[in-house]
Order: C-alpha cells, then sequence, then structure tokens
C-alpha cells in the first residue's frame, strides 16, 4: 500500500504553524471540502479493503490491520448519511488518533494542506444537528468552505443498539 | 526512575512473595503443624518485611510488624503456647500486615489506630507471660534493631563546608600532635579506587582485619567528596588514614589484609620508627566513613553526641574504631556520570595528601615504604576479577520484555504456517531441501514458542493463596462458617491469564458466601455439617485449564433467578428456558438474586464481571447447580493467550474464525438434518440430539451467495456441553493466530470475540460462540 504524498500549498512552503494558526490536512467528499487538524493525522493510505465488523452501523467500514494493530474504518460519507461510499482504489484512508486509539477515515480524496489562522474559525450554523454535531468550526478558504470534522463525534455511536 | 524507585519496587515484590508465604505457612499450622520450622519461616518473612519497610521508613508498618514479631518471638521461644486463638491473632495480624504493605505501596494512609487492637493483644498475650507491666509495648519504634544500619556522618566544622559547598578541599589534619613513637608503629593509607564497592569489597572488613592484628585507629579522608550534584551514590570518594600499632608485624602481614582489594585501591604502609603514640591512648578521633547521601537534613544536623545516642548499631568490634558501616540503599543524587571526571591518578591523591598535610610524623628518611601503586589494570573490565560468580538461580525481569518476546515468537509462529501453507505439492516435489528445512524451522519455532510460554507460567498458587484472606473475612461478615479448600494450586497458567482470574474469582467467592452457603442453623436443619465448604480447584484439561469453584451451599434458586428475569424482560414470559439457561442467567449484567444489596453482593455487577473478564481472556463459565446441595462455577480459560488454534471459515466474503478447541466436528450442510421450531428457527439433529441452529451469515446481515447446500456446519460445544451449530459458508483450513484486540481502536462487538491478522494481512475476527449462543436466546426470548 503506497502512501500519498503530500501536495504542499504553495502560499504557505514556508509556514509554521503557530500560536494563532492551525494546519489542517484537507480532503475530499464528493464536491465537498473537510479539514482535520494535521497533528492528529497518523498516516494516509490508499483504501485497500476492510473487513466488514457485523452489528455496527453503516459507517462503519469496517477493520484493517495497521501493522499488527487493528484499526477501524469509519465512511465519512455515511457518517453524514448520504449513503456508503463504493470505495476504489483511488479512495484514500485517513489513519489519525482519536484520545488514545487509532482510527482510519474513509474519504475521497485528500487535496491540500492549509494553513489557516484560528480567527478564521467561524461557527457552524445552528440548524441541522447532524452539522453542529459533526463539525467543530467552519474555515473559508480560496473563497470555498472546508468544515472542521469533530472526530470524536465522527466515531462515536459506531455500535448498532439492540 | 530512581534507583530507591527500583529498590522499593523489589522490596513490593518481595513483600508479595512473602505474603504468600505466610498463607501458606498459616494454612499448613492451622491444619495443625505446628512445628518450629514454620514458626520460624513465618518469623523470618515477618521479620524481612519489618526490616525494608524501615529501610524504607514505612512506620505503620514497622511498627506493627514489630509488636508482631515480638509475639512470635515469645511463641518460638515457647513462653507463649501456640493456640488457637493465637493462630487465629496470627492470621488476623497478616491481613494488617498486608494492608500495610499496600498502603505503603499505594502510598495511601491507614487509620492511625488501625491493627491498635490487634497490637494491645499481642502486647496482651506477651505481658500474660511475662507478668510484669513494662512498657515494651509503647512506643515500639523507638527500640526496634532493623539490620539496615544508618548512615553516619560526620560534621565537624570546616568539614561541613567542604562536603555542602564544594569549597576549597580544607586540608584534613591529625588532631594528635606529632609525638615519638616507638617501634611497632604503622600507618596505613589506604585510598580505594571509585569502584571498591562495585567489586563487593567493603572497606570495613578490611579494618576489622587489621584491627585483629594489632590496636588500629582510623580516621577518614574527606576532602574528596564533590558536591551533591557530581556525587555518584555507589562510587567511594573517601580514603583512610590507619594508625596501627603491632609490635611484632611484617609489613607483609599488612599488605596481606588488602590483598583481595589489590587493584581496586592503593596501599601506602609507613613505618613509624622513631615517633612514639602513647598507646594507652588511642586516638579518638571520630570515623565518618560515608559521603553525605542525599542531605538527610536530620541525619545532618545531628551532633555527635546524637549521633552515638542514636539507635545505631554499630558493628565493629574493637572498641576504639567506631566505623560505620557503607550506605546501604542510598537515594542516588548522581546527575552526571562520574565518568567525565579526570579520573584521580594515585600520584594525585598521595601528592595531594601529602601536601595538604601539615608537618607529618613521618620521617622523610622513611625505609622505602611508599610502594608504587599497582595500575588499575583490572579497570572496568569485569569478570576477570573472578570474585563474583554468583550462582544465580532465577532472575526478575520486567513482563514487558518477556511479553515483547511471546509477541515476536507468535508471529513468527504464524509466518512460519503462513509459509508452510504455501507449498503445494508441485513445490514440494521440486524443492525437497527447503521443505526439510521449513519442517525444522516448524519444529525449532514450536519449541521456541513453549520455551517462551514456559517462561510466563506461573502457578495459580499466586491468586489463590489470597483466596483464604477473602473467605474469613466474608465468613465475619456474613456470621457463616465458612471453609475453603484449595486444590491443584500447582497449576501453571500464563501470566496473563492469573492477572485476569483474581476479579472474577473474587466475585464468585463472594457469590458463593454470600448467597450459597447458608447460615449454620440452617444448615444443621437440613442435615449438613454447620461449616460449610467453598472449594477452589484448578486442572489442566487439554488445551484449556479448569478453575473451578464449588460450595455445598443451597444453590440457585431457580425460581426466583426466573422471576426476577421475566421481571426485568430478560426472558419473554412465553418462553420456558431450561434449568441450564436459568442458570445461566445469572450471568446477565444487573441481576442480582439478593433481596437487599449487602455491603458483600447484590449489585448485580458480581457474576457479569465475572463472564466479561473471563470472555475477554478467551475462556468461558459454566454454571451448575443442585437445588439445596450447592453450585459449582467452572471457568474454562486458554493456557495461554498469546496463539490460538482455530478453524477458518467463510461467512459472506469476510473471513471469520472459530476457537478449534470449541469445534466438536464439522460437516455439509447438504448431509445434514435440520429441522424447524416453532420460534421461527432451526435445529439440527446430530445422533439423536438436537442442536441449536445460527447461520452466522444471517446473525452477521450479511448474504451468502452460496446454495444452502453447499454450506457447512460447524458444530461447536459451548459451555456445560451445550452444543450449538453455526452455519458457515466455506471452511477454509486450520490455523494458528495472534489474537488481538478489537478494543484496543474501537469497542467491543456483539457476537465477536475479538480480531487476529492472517498471512495475506488481512483482519479476521473471531467467532464469540458462547455470545452468539447467548443472544440467540434473549433474541428468540424477545
Amino acid at each position: 500500500m503506497e502512501a500519498l504524498s503530500l501536495r504542499e500549498d504553495n502560499g504557505d512552503k514556508t509556514a509554521v504553524a503557530g500560536q494563532n494558526t492551525l494546519q489542517l490536512i484537507a480532503f475530499s467528499i464528493g464536491d465537498q471540502t473537510y479539514g482535520v487538524e494535521i497533528t492528529t493525522v497518523r498516516e494516509i493510505r490508499a483504501w485497500n479493503g476492510a473487513t466488514p465488523l457485523p452489528n455496527t452501523r453503516d459507517f462503519v467500514r469496517g477493520v484493517i490491520n495497521l501493522r499488527g494493530t487493528i484499526v477501524p474504518i469509519f465512511d465519512l460519507r455515511a457518517r453524514f448519511g448520504d449513503g456508503q461510499t463504493s470505495p476504489t482504489k483511488n479512495h484514500v484512508v485517513v489513519v489519525m488518533s482519536v484520545g488514545d486509539k487509532w482510527v482510519g477515515i474513509l474519504v475521497d480524496a485528500v487535496s491540500d494542506i492549509l494553513t489557516v489562522s484560528r480567527e478564521d474559525i467561524h461557527n457552524v450554523p445552528e440548524g441541522n444537528a447532524i452539522d453542529t454535531e459533526l463539525l467543530n468550526g467552519i474555515i473559508t478558504h480560496d473563497s470555498r468552505m472546508v468544515g472542521l470534522i469533530d472526530l470524536h463525534a465522527v466515531v462515536n455511536g459506531a455500535k448498532l443498539d439492540g | 526512575m530512581s534507583d530507591l524507585d527500583d529498590f522499593k519496587a523489589t522490596y513490593f515484590d518481595e513483600c508479595s512473595e512473602l505474603m504468600n508465604e505466610l498463607e501458606e505457612q498459616f494454612a499448613a499450622i492451622e491444619g495443625g503443624e505446628r512445628d518450629a520450622d514454620r514458626l520460624n519461616a513465618v518469623f523470618r518473612a515477618i521479620h524481612s518485611i519489618k526490616g525494608g519497610a524501615g529501610a524504607f521508613g514505612f512506620s505503620a508498618l514497622v511498627g506493627f510488624a514489630h509488636a508482631y514479631e515480638t509475639l512470635l518471638d515469645y511463641v518460638r521461644d515457647g513462653r507463649v503456647e501456640m493456640t488457637d486463638d493465637v493462630v487465629n491473632l496470627c492470621i488476623r495480624a497478616n491481613d494488617i500486615v498486608g494492608d500495610h504493605i499496600n498502603a505503603a505501596q499505594s502510598g495511601e494512609e491507614l487509620d492511625a489506630d488501625y491493627g491498635q487492637e490487634e497490637k494491645q493483644r499481642f502486647d496482651a498475650i506477651a505481658r500474660g507471660q511475662r507478668g510484669d507491666e513494662d512498657e515494651w509495648s509503647g512506643d515500639i519504634i523507638e527500640e526496634f534493631d532493623i539490620e539496615f544500619t544508618p548512615v553516619r556522618v560526620e560534621l565537624s566544622v570546616g568539614d561541613e563546608e567542604a562536603v555542602e559547598a564544594e569549597a576549597a578541599p580544607e586540608p584534613d589534619t591529625f588532631d594528635a600532635p606529632p609525638m615519638p613513637l616507638e617501634p611497632g608503629h604503622w600507618e596505613v593509607r589506604f585510598t580505594p579506587y571509585r569502584q571498591l564497592y562495585s567489586r563487593a569489597n567493603d572497606p570495613l572488613l578490611l579494618f576489622r582485619e587489621l584491627a585483629a592484628l594489632g590496636e588500629i585507629s582510623v580516621r577518614a579522608i574527606l576532602t574528596d567528596i564533590p558536591a551533591l550534584s557530581d556525587f555518584e551514590p555507589f562510587g567511594v570518594y573517601c580514603s583512610w588514614e590507619i594508625s596501627l600499632f603491632a609490635p611484632d608485624l611484617s609489613e607483609a602481614a599488612i599488605r596481606e589484609v588488602f590483598e583481595f582489594v589489590d587493584g581496586d585501591c592503593s596501599i601506602e604502609v609507613v613505618p613509624l620508627g622513631h615517633t612514639m603514640l602513647p598507646a594507652a591512648a588511642p586516638i579518638p578521633a571520630p570515623v565518618a566513613a560515608v559521603p553525605p547521601a542525599k542531605a538527610d537534613e536530620n541525619l545532618m544536623a545531628l551532633t555527635e553526641d546524637e549521633v552515638a545516642a542514636a539507635p545505631v548499631r554499630l558493628v565493629v568490634d574493637t572498641p576504639s574504631v567506631p566505623v560505620a558501616e557503607k550506605p546501604v540503599a542510598q537515594e542516588p543524587v548522581a546527575q552526571e556520570p562520574v565518568a567525565d571526571e579526570p579520573a584521580l591518578s594515585f600520584a594525585d591523591l598521595a601528592n595531594e595528601i601529602s601536601a595538604s598535610a601539615p608537618p607529618r610524623p613521618v620521617p622523610v628518611a622513611a625505609p622505602k615504604a611508599v610502594v608504587a601503586p599497582k595500575p588499575a589494570a583490572s579497570g572496568e573490565g569485569g569478570e576477570e576479577g573472578g570474585n563474583r560468580s554468583v550462582g544465580v538461580q532465577s532472575i526478575r525481569v520486567d513482563l514487558d520484555k518477556v511479553d515483547r518476546v511471546v509477541n515476536m515468537v507468535s508471529e513468527l509462529v504464524i509466518t512460519q504456517s503462513m509459509l508452510t501453507q504455501q507449498m503445494d505439492e508441485n513445490l514440494r516435489a521440486r524443492y525437497t531441501e527447503l521443505v526439510r528445512g521449513l519442517e525444522v524451522l516448524a519444529q525449532t519455532t514450536r519449541g521456541l514458542q513453549d520455551s517462551v510460554m514456559a517462561i510466563r507460567a506461573q502457578p495459580v498458587k499466586s491468586v489463590f493463596s489470597r483466596m483464604p484472606r477473602l473467605v474469613r473475612e466474608l465468613a465475619t461478615k456474613t456470621g457463616k462458617k465458612i471453609k475453603l479448600e484449595t486444590i491443584g494450586e500447582n497449576t501453571e497458567i500464563d501470566k496473563t491469564v492469573i492477572e485476569q482470574l483474581s476479579d472474577p474469582l473474587t466475585h464468585m467467592i463472594r457469590n458463593s458466601a454470600d448467597h450459597g452457603i447458608e447460615d449454620p442453623e440452617k444448615r444443621k436443619a437440613r442435615g449438613k455439617p454447620d461449616i460449610g465448604t467453598i472449594r477452589l480447584s484448578a486442572e489442566q484439561a487439554g488445551g484449556n485449564i479448569l478453575i473451578i469453584v464449588e460450595d455445598d451451599g443451597n444453590g440457585i434458586n431457580r425460581e426466583r433467578v426466573l422471576q426476577l428475569a421475566r421481571d426485568k424482560g430478560l426472558v419473554a414470559p412465553d418462553i420456558t428456558p431450561t434449568d441450564e439457561q436459568i442458570d445461566q442467567l445469572i450471568f446477565a449484567p444487573g441481576f442480582s438474586t439478593a433481596d437487599a444489596v449487602s455491603d458483600i453482593s447484590g449489585r448485580g455487577v458480581g457474576m457479569d464481571v465475572v463472564l466479561s473478564n473471563i470472555k475477554k481472556i478467551g475462556g468461558s463459565v459454566h454454571v451448575r447447580s443442585w437445588s439445596g446441595k450447592g453450585s459449582r462455577v467452572t471457568l474454562r480459560l486458554p493456557l495461554t493467550l498469546a496463539v490460538l488454534d482455530v478453524m477458518l471459515v467463510k461467512v459472506g466474503e469476510s473471513p471469520y474464525v472459530v476457537p478449534l478447541s470449541s469445534i466438536v466436528e464439522t460437516m455439509q450442510c447438504s448431509g445434514a438434518i435440520f429441522e424447524r421450531v416453532p420460534s421461527g428457527g432451526q435445529v439440527l439433529q446430530v445422533r439423536g440430539e438436537y442442536v441449536q441452529v445460527i447461520d452466522v451469515a444471517q446473525r452477521f446481515g450479511m448474504h451468502s451467495n452460496k446454495a444452502p447446500d453447499d454450506r457447512f456446519v460447524v458444530l461447536c460445544e459451548s459451555e456445560g456441553s451445550q452444543k450449538v451449530a453455526l452455519v458457515v459458508d466455506d471452511i477454509i483450513g486450520q490455523q494458528q493466530v495472534v489474537i488481538k484486540s478489537l478494543e484496543e481502536n474501537f469497542e467491543q462487538v456483539d457476537g465477536i470475540a475479538g480480531g487476529t491478522i492472517l498471512g495475506d494481512g488481512n483482519v479476521a475476527l473471531i467467532v464469540d460462540v458462547q455470545g452468539l449462543r447467548v443472544h440467540q436466546i434473549h433474541q428468540n426470548a424477545a
């Protein structure tokens, strides 16, 4: 499984994430862009299948072997309620640490590393519970919206009840 | 981690061993074996615990242990008779000692009066024998004679500065004025190199030997003691000047004393021929052999008199030579390796000494006495000194290290079995050498695996030995009479399994004592002996260990269990479970048959914990009960957690593994006889027996593409010889796998006992047979 090389954002090549800036890994689902803080990302790998886990919600795509430990994979599209992704070799799993656990999330593609200022993070508009639950904030980058993913919320509630 | 923490950890390790030993000895003593050997073993154990506690300053523990030890001493002398009362008091005392140790380990504070009652009883018993009203029991701590000699520090004015502030070394001078000496006086300058202690040498022993030759007076040169920050705790920083008076002594005889430290120190022997020291008045120079370790303020503040008055047992026989012992367990203060310092050459040292010393009573014309120092050839070299060949019986190894080896060996075994599987007939025919090599590899890896597992195996005794105390406490609390029997406590299980055993056993025994065993009156009315028995046994059965907790109590009240289960909605009103199914209900979370929550049990968490703990380690639990006669809980545990023999099957498109130990047989669906039952489920008829059928694909919400007849039945035996038939899509083969936790990065999933990684790198899930079956019962019931 080859790790994808990340294209750096040209404008920010020398920028170092300081007190007030935040570096994000941006990835896409459909034509929407989302981001997670770069420090939580452990590894990016191409989709290579996963062993399905029974008795779990549909956004749990299964588990993979990450160098000898078992890591669950969450389908972000399904988590947003847009139905399961039909993954191909071009889909990407971003492995992240959430608390003391490692999880992978399945996304369509990883696009950028963004450096943004903390002041530019906007609140998620009240309204849809899914939005406020799963997003920590919204950032505008190149006049496009980037949703900041709340990893803890994504992982929660994976088990099928009853 | 500092060395002191290491010492402490070792001490607590030893304590737990000693506590086990105590438990064992008292089990025998209680059984009537009251010979001196056992008593001595008990005495030794308590004494060791006390000694270590003293060194680490656990004063509450020391105080109690001391009182206890005094009682034991009286018993040993025969002054106190070993009556049942005394035995019981001692057993209680062991528990208190154990509590003190635990408190010391966790840093908790016990109530100040904890154990006072027992302590007073020791006193009472002992006093009764002495017939006087000595206050020996009063402030015990002041008089205990632990064998750790406190560090003695000499603090004459001036020295203090030299020691503490690293001021310019003040010349250390002889206090005694130069005086004429008569022949037979020698001056020995003994300058150890830094590594003296690490070569297991002790200056004290040398001085004793010298003292045997004649009258000696020793003084320490403390000028080389570095600042605390540079201080290496096991280094030697002082040198000594010894005046020896022995009329007919040759230089060779003096040198012989130092024979064993040859190479670790430099020795100067100078005869003081023409001056004279009044032999009757040896120099009363106090000796401080030990550089101050971590500045112990109290100790530092002591005046010399106080030091002398302190409860220090000096181990020196020669009256005129008070010599303090070398440090025993010092807190390390050194931050920097001493190796960074320029090595002290002997010549420098000697020069320094002579230069700093005021006019000395050594005539210049003294015979050639200054012997060239032996080069420190042995250096850091190590073994060639040959003085350290101790027969090592056992070593303590960090469990993490063993685990790493175990994990690697497990992976090796799997890789090896994968390689073997890759060899098809074609390859076998072509590469016979390779095949042979693989076979040898297979054997070696198996052997390696067994050896590694043996390292981690431990007798279950280590858990069993905690139970007598629990039973005693339960008996006291419930007012019942309970006897604990243990069988097969030398059965060995993997340490990781043993660690998981403690909680389940505690809960099971609590349950037996609280719910199982009846009150003495009730037992009598039923014609049972008034002492209830709980039997704890361990045995190996094939690849499993069986741990069985039995009691001769009341058994499970099935009507009540069923009623409660129905009330809680665990069992639907229209279902009539079998007795066996009812018994298993006690493992449901939150289930308790107790009418009232006592502080022992009844909150409904106990048996639930048992089940989940045991399942976590790949074991299973089974309960059997005989109404009015007793009950038996059997834990079936894997011998090891590291590697599991499994059958690899396919469900839908996914690989699953079923533990081989639970599989009875497999068959093709086409040849199996299925019948329908009213619930809509299926049963399988096997040799006249009807077995519940679980379609795994269906249960896991997956689609099976295979025709029903092409599928397979895996007949599994879950606990209590209750069988269950799993229908899977394909059987791939047998394999060994390493169990990996799903919970490490995810959470527990129903019907899945864990995961494993196959040879191709994919994850296969382990089917939780028992879990599937229990779930099925609930589902049917719902």
